[in-house]
């Protein structure tokens, strides 16, 4: 094919029209950030090369009225400063300042912090907080991570990805919808009252600890100067009664705190192991609201875990409950026809159910079990297979969308299910997009199993 | 049956391109330790395939000294600059995502019009030239920015 076709080909395949037609004609989309929940962020740039971070948000499948960018209010150095707004019928487009600089955990982990430096950026952030805190309708940012906090080359310190902060209601008893990061989220985002300013102050000192100790967890072996621990005590209180009320004593007390420790003496290398494994927790575990889903019941998707240790727990979770043997092989790669035997067996599905094609159509169908003439001998995708557990646990959440279309036109119960799938956590530890080994699937069901179990509670 | 048909265009992206999705890149758990240096990683390229520094640098339309000075270490490429790189290494699509995986920066994204392009001139061994033209024409920004432009 020469360069021509090539072109030709793509142009024909690529259609932009679900973005506003006034942000294609001023920006260039440069990089994809990151894509979760209906919410795509890219670098974008103008004609002049200068770069902005664009927020795109799917109508659709958000089902929210976006009125404003939550930024449009805000002028702060600390923040990133709202450009423009863009919108369609499909698609709302925040564009806001692209940050430069590193993120924190990038940071520090090539910078080595004293305690001293380490309560500078604590106290810059509690400046940022406050701004958001202390207005008439204050905003909680509710994903405070090393990630989401970027060290300017000058060292100022700003707070970025307002994905999900919004401006808090008193009255309401629960928040209607949760996104956020495990390891940095505090109890009461599981469901057990509404969130207010004191969620980013429990996330704060789990930021504050793991700058200090390498971990987001408490490690007794790691001695942290009495004060700053305290602090950090006093932010992650299980009741958030007892935690700090405001960002500001926070500050004063970070202030008070003067740790004569120049470095912090981890050895770099167990530094960097605990690094790591503090870097598995930010992957992004979300939360499905709607699910009262109890951090300390014993049903829930583990925090904290390894990608390996995550598959040999779900193989002999889903062993020992369901004594079978499906599961031994958990290196080998699954077929379709694998993935069909474990639906019989397991989950006591009706062999034609899950046999059946749709001959006319490959369409979603309530009356058949997949979606596609898979023929046994096909690998399995990533989404697939979720639309299997999911579909398998509670068809209601798939079905009805047979008949509907999404902006492509294609399987909008899979985007369902992935979707479903990502909010409620699911797709914990779920690395590979497309041929699944045995042990992937033995993890999604786990983790989908899990999840139902902890709704029925 | 044709199954390809009842993908979309980015799902087939994906699957063509095998790229990952941002996630999976990002919670995969490479660390910063043991991690090969970018310029390291290069020079190793350089000679496993027996080439010279010198030619991955001309084909890759960078500026000279500049070319070695991200060979030694002592510049870290941009984006486009890795890109640039890997068509003068002529690299698959799969080795560019691991080129700028070691380089930190993201991956090439179907949702990206631009990566797209890259994309597929990657996978068909186009020259650079080639992808500049393409990339002009479309009123796409060309690799490197504007200072490229003749």
């Amino acid at each position: 094919m020469n360069s021509k076709e090539l072109l030709e080909n793509l142009n024909n395949a690529y259609d932009e029209y679900h973005y506003p037609a006034d942000f294609l004609n001023q920006y260039n989309i440069m990089e994809c950030l990151a894509e979760r929940n209906g919410i795509d962020t890219f670098l974008v740039q103008d004609r002049e090369e200068a770069k902005y971070i664009a927020k795109c948000y799917y109508k659709e499948r958000l089902k929210i009225d976006i009125k404003k960018d939550i930024l449009s209010e805000l002028f702060y150095d600390g923040l990133p400063k709202h450009i423009g707004t863009f919108e369609n019928d499909i698609m709302y487009v925040a564009v806001r300042e692209y940050i430069e600089g590193q993120t924190l955990d990038e940071y520090a982990f090539l910078n080595d912090l004293s305690e001293n430096e380490i309560k500078k950026i604590c106290v810059k952030i509690c400046d940022i907080l406050g701004t958001l805190h202390h207005r008439k309708n204050p905003i909680i940012h509710r994903d405070i991570k090393p990630q989401n906090i970027i060290i300017r080359p000058d060292g100022g310190v700003a707070l970025i990805d307002f994905d999900i902060a919004r401006e808090y209601q008193s009255g309401s008893d629960t928040d209607t919808i949760f996104i956020g990061t495990v390891a940095y989220a505090p109890p009461e985002q599981y469901g057990f009252s509404q969130t207010d300013a004191r969620t980013d102050i429990y996330s704060l000192g789990i930021l504050l600890r793991f700058l200090l100790t390498g971990s987001t967890r408490e490690n007794k072996n790691i001695k942290v100067y009495r004060p700053l621990e305290k602090i950090i005590e006093k932010c992650t209180a299980f009741d958030p009664k007892d935690r700090f009320d405001d960002v500001d004593d926070i500050k004063k007390a970070l202030l008070k705190a003067n740790p004569k420790s120049q470095g912090i003496k981890i050895v770099s290398i167990t530094a960097g192991i605990i690094l790591c494994a503090g870097l598995l927790l930010f992957g992004g575990i979300k939360i499905y609201q709607k699910i009262t889903y109890s951090p300390f019941s014993d049903d829930a998707i583990p925090a904290y875990m390894s990608d390996e240790e995550r598959i040999n727990d779900a193989v002999s979770y889903m062993k020992e409950k369901y004594d079978t043997d499906l599961f031994d092989e958990i290196d080998d790669i699954a077929t379709i026809g694998d993935l069909r035997e474990i639906m019989i067996s397991i989950y006591g599905l009706d062999r034609d159910y899950v046999y059946g094609i749709n001959m006319d159509m490959p369409q979603e169908s309530d009356e058949y079990f997949l979606p596609w003439g898979w023929d046994n001998a096909q690998t399995i995708d990533r989404d697939i297979m979720v639309y299997a557990a999911v579909k398998a646990y509670d068809p209601s959440i798939v079905a009805d969308w047979s008949s509907l279309k999404d902006d492509d036109g294609h399987y909008p119960g899979v985007r369902v299910a992935v979707s479903f799938a990502e909010d409620t956590g699911i797709l914990t530890g779920v690395n590979r997009p497309g041929d699944l080994t045995i042990g992937d699937v033995a993890l999604i069901l786990a983790n989908t199993d899990r999840v139902f179990e902890s709704k029925k509670q | 049956m044709d199954k390809s048909k009842s993908y979309s265009t980015i799902e087939l992206w994906a699957k063509l391109f095998q790229a990952p999705t941002v996630n999976s890149y990002l919670s995969e758990n490479d660390s910063f330790i043991n991690q090969i240096t970018f310029s390291e990683y290069i020079t190793k390229l350089c000679e496993s395939k027996g080439e010279k520094a010198e030619k991955i640098i001309k084909r890759s339309n960078i500026d000279t000294s500049f070319g070695h000075r991200l060979f030694s270490g002592k510049r870290n490429p941009s984006r486009d600059t890795v890109l640039q790189l890997a068509f003068g290494f002529g690299m698959s699509v799969d080795e560019t995502q691991q080129l700028l995986k070691i380089s930190r920066h993201t991956p090439l994204h179907p949702k990206v019009k631009r990566d797209a392009v890259i994309a597929f001139f990657l996978n068909d061994h186009k020259p650079l030239e080639e992808l500049q033209i393409a990339l002009y024409d479309n009123k796409l920004p060309i690799l490197g920015g504007k200072k490229h432009e003749q």
